[in-house]
This record gives structure tokens, C-alpha cells and sequence, in this order.
């Protein structure tokens, strides 16, 4: 904990610790409610999703669902308010849509990937954002797949490596630009340091790059408008942001870089309510959060005319140490702002309260 | 002899003795005073003054004053009484002797019991500082603690009343919403009812089942009209991608890239430099420059049996681009089969030297290189330098059985010569 209880710092209180007695890979909160969700693998080789709700100071267990296969992600993106589906992918590359009510059959279920999905993302539901709910998933064996749910069994989109080429394992993916009901744009890493940026309007790849070390995660600042920020984690401690609203014939876009914690950055999460904070959460059990500063002018020329997108700064507002294992997941509560859960590798997971965030 | 000094004075009251003894020029220091319960002595050398005292004193606290040329003692009586003199009288030596031997045991314990004191008290204060700022430690602490604490509680209390509103909110959302499906269903019964009006009688009896059905319809009314504002699933396509390229097949984390780096850039300075000096090359024709294209040439002539002609090529080449490792590796195979063996041991040993940074890259050279080095020393009896060598390449590749092999049967030579000599 950081020692000086500074006037203006946003702190971060550690509200609720539950131990688990499973290896939880993934939580997230039930939009509008104070519920959250576990996904991870129990000892045994099986799946386990755990629901539970906030009273007071302490988490109630309210349900406990156990499938055959370890699921390693889940999102609520994609479903509506009012069914609040759970979407999951697991260790066998099955994606699965589930209502919570009726757990024992899914609503809709295929199998997607040879391998294991790394990361899945849904845009288009819980009324954020236009167009048709999508569910994009990332996996080991390389490929990218976006879903439809109203489409059994094919992927709508599909990003594979060419043809006898070796592939390289997707590590995670993500929605954005999705701000009218055509254009949508999955931005994913992989395990090599590359970064795409594939356009589902035109069906391409709209940008490339690579950060050398293996992309851990990456996120928009906000999946249902222009896309503004993009923030890519890798291992070995180092983050991208990127600004996204000027693209550069040649240099693509322009990137501010910062090397936070000597470990893997796992995960990053902008607040909902903030699109310029994030938290990002590392391999040495720390959360660092973060505020991101405009520059004067977001674009310039270059020497040939065309424009060309200037970076901004980043400055670190707090950082605290949790748990000795890393902190793999990590998810704001849309509802409440500054209350946010984590899941680390030492099976627990905590419920963290950000407070100040309102002074930022 | 020392000189007694036997000029004092003294007086008494009930309580206390004054003595006054006068010293005759000499200089006069606390440690020449030694005064025990009844025995007084002063001893400034040559000078000698010793009393044994009429009654116990109470060492303690009297006090002796020097200056003026004398020394001023007041020594406090024990039990207050008036003496009838200063001293004992009719003291023999023996006795004397004895009293003087116990004062200064007396005042040994004396001082010791001091020091012990003097250390207790020492600790006592030393614990004492230390427990002063433990707690005021303890109290900073505390205090950055309780802050802690009532910002917690503050934002505990806001999350709760914050789920108290999410309960009410929702509880109003689903009166709501029953609000409104009554109000989807009376419209819909409404024109249900106009309909069945204009049908024909016969209809009016699947009229209570179409009225059933229409509440539940409403709801898919409803879905119906949503999903016409969702667009239609894309679509299908693929987009193939491929990924950026690397030299070395593994990933950053994973390769040592200084190393690798290294190497790389050695490969590629060796390829560039020719050294085209000498005035004999120049009847040479183009192809036979090439350093490469005279390797091939000597492999091809090794490979044939004609061992002279490879060395030859190898020579040139390496007179042309002397930084090319797989060069000297090869001529030293061909000194193997000449049996010129110190030329092989020499060609392996600038091989290896070519071949460092030692990356996964130049593995099999330097197996190569170690083997055929190994080999050479072999045959020159030279087992030990040998066996190094066979054991370095089995570390680089061990799951090479040929080399195991060699460098066990190495092992038994040696230890057979061992043991005949």
C-alpha cells in the first residue's frame, strides 16, 4: 500500500477478499446489478462459473455451475439487458452463450477453435453502441472468429493465417469503432508482438504492427464510438497507447509508451465512466492506474502533407500491491463508478473500491 | 619509607567528623584518598596518612574537599555518637593489616555493585527510549490506519445505498414493464377484435384461442419489431493474415537476441569481405574468386576421395574470405582423412573460434568442429584433450549416439593406459 494518504490521489480499498477453491481465469460483473461472476477450472480438470453478490462485507454465493471443460473467458457484451446471457469460451475452443436462470443447456454453443480460447469479447448489447450483437474470440490455434449468435455453427468473419504458414497464438481481442450500425473493427494480439487491426465493414486488415514482446491485452477506450484509444499490454512490463483517430499512409498510428512493473502486464481496463483511466494489472500482483493526457494538437503534418497522429502522455495516479501472484483479470462495474473485482492466480478473488475518481 | 603525615585537626558534631589535614606542598588528586567504612588513608607519594577510624563512617556520602594546601574531609558517623578520639587507639599491626586488607575488599565490592548499577540503570533507559518510540511509531501508524479506515467505511456506506437504489430502480423497471405489456396487449386485443368482427361466425369459435395467443404473440411483437431494427448477420469472409517474419524461428522472450544478433552480423560481415590482394588471382577466372563456389568444389572433391585436390580448393577460398568458419571445418576433414593430423587439430581450433557467439544457430558446425578435433587428438594418443573434446560436442548434442559411443570407448583407453602404467 502506498504509505502517504496523499490529499488528492485516488486510493484503492480493498473492500472484499474471497478465497476460492479453483483457479479462476476470469471475472466479471453482472451489468446492473451488484453481482458478480467467476470463470475458471477447478482441480478436478472441470469448469467452474460462480455467481455471487455483494452484501455488506463479504460475497454471498448464490450459484455455482460446473461443465465439463475449464472455461477460460467469459463477456457480457453481446446479450441484451434484459437476458443477460453469458457468453464463455473454454479450454476446447467451444464458445457457449448461457442463461444464468438455466444453466444446464446452452442457448447457443459451437465449437469454434482446434484450441483454446484466449479471449472472447462481445459488442452490441446491453444497450451500448448500434448494430447486430457480435462475439469475437481469439485463440491458440492462431485464428480470430467473430460470431453471430443468430448464425449456427459458421463464423461470420474469420481471420486466419495463410496457408502453410506457421501461426502464432492469439492472446486477446477486442470490439471497437463500432459507433453506427456498418462499421466495426476488432483490433487483436498475438504472442509474437503483432497487432491487427481488421476492418469487419471492408473485410480487411486495416493496420499492422508489432510491439516486439507478446501482446498480453489489449482494449479500446470505448467500443461504440470513433475509435479514439487503443492501450496494448505485453509482457515484460511495457504498454502502447495508441491514438486512433489519425492514421498515417505509412507509420500507422501514433503510440505513447510506458514501462510500468518489471513483470507481464495481464490485463487492461479503461473505466467505464472515464474513457481516459485505466488500470492496468501486473504479473507481480500490482494494479497501477493511470490517466491519459491529451496532447495540445491531436494531429499534425508531416513533411509530406499528410497527417499524422501525435501521441499524449501518461501519468501514474496510484499503484498498489495486492497479491503475490499476478492479477490475471480485472473488470470496472459499469454501474458504480470506482468499484471494480480482480481475480488473481493465488485463488482469490477481491473486490477493490477506487474512490476520488470523481476529483481526477 | 613514606612520610606520615600526622599534622591534622579535627573536630566533631554529634553526626559528622571534620577533619582537616594539611599537605605539605604536595599536590593532592581524588584518587590518592581512599576512604572505606572505618579506615582512611591518604597517599600522595612519599607522603602517607591512614586512620583507622573510632566508629563507622558512611563512606558514601562524606565528602573530601582539596585545596588550600590541605584537604577538608566531612565523614558522616554511622550511629551518632561523640568519639572520645579520631582513631583507635591501641591498634596493633596485625590487626591493622586485617582492617586495611577488608577496606579494600569492601571498597572492590563497592565499586562493582556501582558499575552494576550504573548498567542496569543504563538498560532500564535504553528499553525505556526504545518502547518511546515504538509508540509514538505505533501511534503514526494508527493514525494513517484510521484514516484508511474511515474512507473505507465511507465508500462502503455509498456502495450500499447505492445497491439500495438498484433494488428500487429495478423493482420500479418490472412494474413498469408489466405497465407497458398491458398496454401492448389492449391495443392488440383491440384490433384482434375488429378483425374477428369482419370474419365470418364460424371463426368466432378460435377466437378465445387466438385472444390466448395473442398475449403470448405480444411478446414476440415485440421481439419481432427489435430484430427489424438489428441489421442481418454479415456476411461471411475470411481475412488471412500472416505474421511479421523472424530470423530465428522463436519468439523475442524466448531467443537471445544479443547473442543471436551477433552472430548474424559476424555472417554477414565474413560474406562480404574478399581479400583480393595477390597478383596471382588475377589468372584465375571469375567463378574461381568465389569462395563459395571453391567450398562446393572441395566438398565435391572430398566427397570423390580426392583429398589433396578439397584441401587445395579450401586453401584458395580461404586466402580469398579467411572469416568463413565452414571452410576451415571442412579442410580440417580432409587433414583427418590425410592423417595430417596437427593441421586438422589447428583447422577445428580456428573453427571454433569463427563459430562463437555459440547460438542454436551454428550448433551442428560446432559439433562438427569438437568431433573432428576430438578425433585428431585420438589418433595422436592425445586421449584426454580427446575426450574434452568429444564430451563438449555430446554437450552441445546429447542425444547423439555415435559421439556417447566414441567418447566411452575413449574412456576405457584411458583408464586401460591408467592402469598398465
Amino acid at each position: 500500500m502506498s504509505a502517504a494518504v496523499g490529499a488528492e490521489r485516488p486510493q484503492v480499498v480493498s473492500h472484499v477478499q474471497q478465497a476460492l477453491s479453483y483457479t479462476v481465469f476470469d471475472c466479471k460483473w453482472v451489468p446492473r446489478s451488484a453481482r458478480l461472476l467467476c470463470l475458471g477450472s477447478a482441480a478436478r480438470g472441470t469448469g467452474i462459473v460462480q455467481l455471487y453478490e455483494l452484501h455488506g462485507a463479504r460475497l454471498e454465493l448464490l450459484r455455482e455451475i460446473e461443465k465439463p471443460k475449464p472455461i477460460k473467458c467469459g463477456t457480457f457484451g453481446a446479450t441484451s439487458l434484459q437476458q443477460r446471457y453469458l457468453a464463455t469460451g473454454d479450454f476446447d475452443g467451444n464458445l457457449n452463450i448461457w442463461n444464468l436462470e438455466a444453466p444446464e443447456i446452452p442457448v447457443y454453443s459451437v465449437k469454434g477453435h482446434k484450441e483454446i480460447i484466449n479471449s472472447i469479447d462481445g459488442v452490441g448489447g446491453l444497450g451500448i453502441g448500434e448494430g447486430a450483437p457480435e462475439i469475437v474470440t481469439g485463440s491458440r490455434d492462431g485464428t480470430v472468429k467473430v460470431w453471430d449468435p443468430r448464425q449456427n455453427d459458421t463464423p461470420v468473419a474469420n481471420m486466419e493465417p495463410v496457408q502453410g504458414e506457421s501461426k502464432r497464438d492469439c492472446w486477446t481481442v477486442a470490439f471497437g469503432n463500432a459507433y453506427n450500425q456498418e462499421e466495426r473493427v476488432v483490433c487483436a494480439g498475438y504472442d509474437n508482438g503483432d497487432i491487427k487491426l481488421f476492418d469487419l465493414k471492408n473485410m480487411s486488415l486495416r493496420w499492422e504492427t508489432n510491439i516486439k514482446n507478446g501482446v498480453c491485452s489489449v482494449e479500446f477506450d470505448r467500443k461504440d464510438i470513433n475509435m479514439n484509444k487503443l492501450v496494448a499490454t505485453s509482457l515484460e512490463g511495457k504498454f502502447h497507447v495508441f491514438d486512433m483517430r489519425t492514421q498515417h499512409p505509412t507509420k500507422g498510428f501514433a503510440s505513447v509508451s510506458e514501462k510500468a512493473q518489471k513483470s507481464t502486464i495481464w490485463q487492461v481496463r479503461h473505466l467505464p465512466q472515464n474513457r481516459d483511466i485505466f488500470m492496468t494489472s501486473g504479473g507481480s500482483g500490482s494494479l497501477h492506474l493511470w490517466k491519459y493526457q491529451y496532447p495540445a494538437q491531436r494531429s499534425k503534418k508531416d513533411s509530406e502533407g499528410s497527417e499524422m497522429g501525435v501521441a499524449g502522455s501518461l501519468s501514474l495516479l496510484q499503484n498498489v500491491t495486492l497479491s503475490t501472484q499476478p492479477i490475471s483479470s480485472l473488470d470496472w462495474s459499469p454501474d458504480k463508478k470506482g468499484l471494480c473485482v480482480c481475480g488473481a492466480f493465488d485463488q482469490t478473488v477481491r473486490v477493490l473500491i477506487v474512490t476520488k475518481l470523481n476529483k481526477i | 619509607m613514606p612520610v606520615w603525615l600526622r599534622e591534622h585537626s579535627w573536630r566533631q558534631t554529634l553526626t559528622a567528623v571534620y577533619l582537616s589535614l594539611p599537605l605539605r606542598g604536595a599536590r593532592a588528586t581524588p584518587s590518592s584518598i581512599f576512604c572505606s567504612e572505618q579506615f582512611l588513608k591518604v597517599s600522595i607519594p612519599p607522603f602517607l596518612f591512614e586512620a583507622v577510624l573510632y566508629a563507622p563512617i558512611d563512606d558514601t556520602n562524606s565528602t573530601a574537599k582539596i585545596g588550600n594546601g590541605n584537604i577538608f574531609f566531612t565523614l558522616y558517623k554511622k550511629e551518632p555518637a561523640m568519639w572520645d578520639s579520631l582513631t583507635l587507639a591501641n591498634t596493633d599491626k596485625e590487626k591493622l593489616q586485617y582492617l586495611r586488607e577488608n577496606a579494600v575488599l569492601k571498597a572492590q565490592e563497592k565499586a562493582k555493585e556501582e558499575t552494576e548499577a550504573r548498567k542496569i540503570t543504563k538498560q532500564e533507559h535504553k528499553k525505556y527510549t526504545l518502547e518511546a518510540t515504538m509508540k509514538v511509531e505505533e501511534a503514526e501508524r494508527k493514525r494513517i490506519e484510521d484514516l484508511k479506515e474511515k474512507e473505507r467505511q465511507k465508500v462502503v456506506k455509498e456502495l450500499e445505498l447505492w445497491k439500495k437504489q438498484q433494488k428500487d430502480g429495478d423493482k420500479n423497471k418490472s412494474i413498469q414493464k408489466t405497465g407497458e405489456l398491458y398496454q401492448e396487449i389492449e391495443p392488440l386485443k383491440e384490433r384482434k377484435n375488429e378483425k374477428m368482427k369482419k370474419t365470418q361466425i364460424p371463426n368466432e369459435g378460435t377466437s378465445k384461442t387466438r385472444l390466448k395467443s395473442a398475449k403470448g404473440s405480444c411478446s414476440i411483437f415485440s421481439q419481432n419489431s427489435k430484430e427489424e431494427q438489428l441489421p442481418a448477420p454479415r456476411a461471411a469472409a475470411t481475412i488471412q493474415i500472416s505474421f511479421t517474419p523472424r530470423v530465428f524461428p522463436t519468439a523475442l522472450r524466448e531467443s537471445r537476441v544479443a547473442e543471436e544478433e551477433e552472430w548474424l552480423h559476424k555472417q554477414a560481415e565474413a560474406r562480404r569481405i574478399i581479400n583480393s590482394d595477390l597478383s596471382e588471382l588475377e589468372d584465375l577466372k571469375e567463378e574461381e574468386k568465389n569462395p563459395d563456389w571453391l567450398k562446393d568444389k572441395g566438398n565435391k572433391m572430398f566427397a570423390m576421395g580426392d583429398y589433396l585436390g578439397a584441401v587445395n580448393a579450401y586453401n584458395l577460398a580461404v586466402r580469398l574470405n579467411n572469416s568463413l568458419p565452414v571452410l576451415y571445418l571442412n579442410r580440417a576433414a580432409c587433414h583427418l582423412k590425410l592423417r595430417n593430423l596437427h593441421k586438422a587439430i589447428e583447422d577445428s581450433s580456428k573453427a571454433l573460434e569463427l563459430l562463437t557467439p555459440p547460438v542454436p544457430d551454428n550448433e551442428n558446425a560446432r559439433v562438427k568442429a569438437h568431433v573432428r578435433r576430438g578425433t585428431a587428438f585420438c589418433q595422436l594418443e592425445l586421449y584426454t584433450e580427446g575426450l574434452q573434446d568429444y564430451e563438449a560436442a555430446l554437450k552441445i548434442d546429447p542425444k547423439n549416439k555415435i559421439i556417447e559411443k566414441d567418447a566411452e570407448k575413449i574412456r576405457n583407453l584411458i583408464q586401460g593406459t591408467m592402469q598398465s602404467s
